[in-house]
């Protein structure tokens, strides 16, 4: 009797790369980012409850041209992992898992989110 | 989770956390629940982004200080939190075993609780105290 934790899989160099274990991996790596990005929203709204002169440093912070690349980010990150929740929902109804159909579910993820970024992005703020 | 001889009983039993069908179940249905309730926070948070990015204090009141927009947000943050802490539980699950992992465990719940009252208190105050 050997003593073990759970098994573990080949590490990701193993594998060929598919357009559905990117979209996998950028899944868990949006949903870190949002989790870690949750700090911007709670510092935004804490320093509007705390006082004017707080809430303006941070909207100086978050108005330069590196906070409006980091928001961007923050952005795109949040509609990747919304549109790849999406998909998984969509999964679980088993419905897209088909050889072809998953792949084009993945790269419709991506797609996806780069045009309603750069369309929030455009409607709301460089045009708006 | 403790390192355990892996044998057939083991797996089968409920309390070894190697197939426990109720913890598993509620894990998912938890994180697919949260999930797209989160699709309503994100368009909430697209409202008042939109709305007041880089405006005053007296804006930000006006709007998030609202009842019937500040006291959804403030929900929603929550269940994000919950959503959250879900999420980075399957990523240490994966990476992480025995004492480091209820180590790193207990940070995340800390992380996520410190996010909701800190969001929560936040938009309160704006709601109740202006």
């Amino acid at each position: 009797m050997t003593v073990r934790s759970r098994p573990l899989s080949p590490h990701l160099q193993i594998y060929r790369w598919t357009i559905t274990m990117a979209m996998s991996i950028a899944h868990r790596a949006t949903g870190i980012a949002n989790y870690a990005g949750t700090v911007l929203l709670v510092i935004w709204l804490g320093a509007a409850a705390i006082g004017p002169d707080q809430l303006a440093a941070v909207n100086g912070v978050y108005g330069s041209w590196f906070g409006q690349l980091v928001l961007f980010l923050f952005s795109f990150s949040l509609i990747h992992h919304m549109l790849g929740g999406i998909r998984h929902f969509i999964w679980d109804f088993i419905i897209g898992l088909e050889a072809g159909q998953r792949e084009a579910l993945a790269w419709a993820n991506l797609a996806g989110s780069i045009v309603l970024t750069l369309l929030v992005w455009t409607v709301f703020v460089w045009v708006g | 989770m403790r390192e355990q001889v892996l044998t057939r009983d083991a797996i089968a039993n409920p309390k070894t956390k190697y197939g426990d069908a109720k913890a598993s179940t509620r894990h998912f249905i938890v994180q697919r629940t949260t999930g797209a309730i989160n699709i309503a926070f994100l368009l909430l948070l697209l409202f008042v982004v939109v709305r007041l990015a880089g405006e005053d204090r007296g804006a930000m009141v006006a709007t998030i200080g609202s009842w019937y927009i500040g006291l959804p947000l403030a929900i929603l943050l929550a269940i994000v939190t919950i959503h959250m802490r879900n999420g980075m539980r399957d990523i240490l699950e994966d990476y992480f075993h025995g004492r480091t992992y209820s180590l790193y465990m207990m940070l995340n719940t800390l992380f996520c609780v410190f996010i909701a009252l800190a969001g929560i208190a936040s938009i309160l105050k704006l709601v109740f105290w202006g």
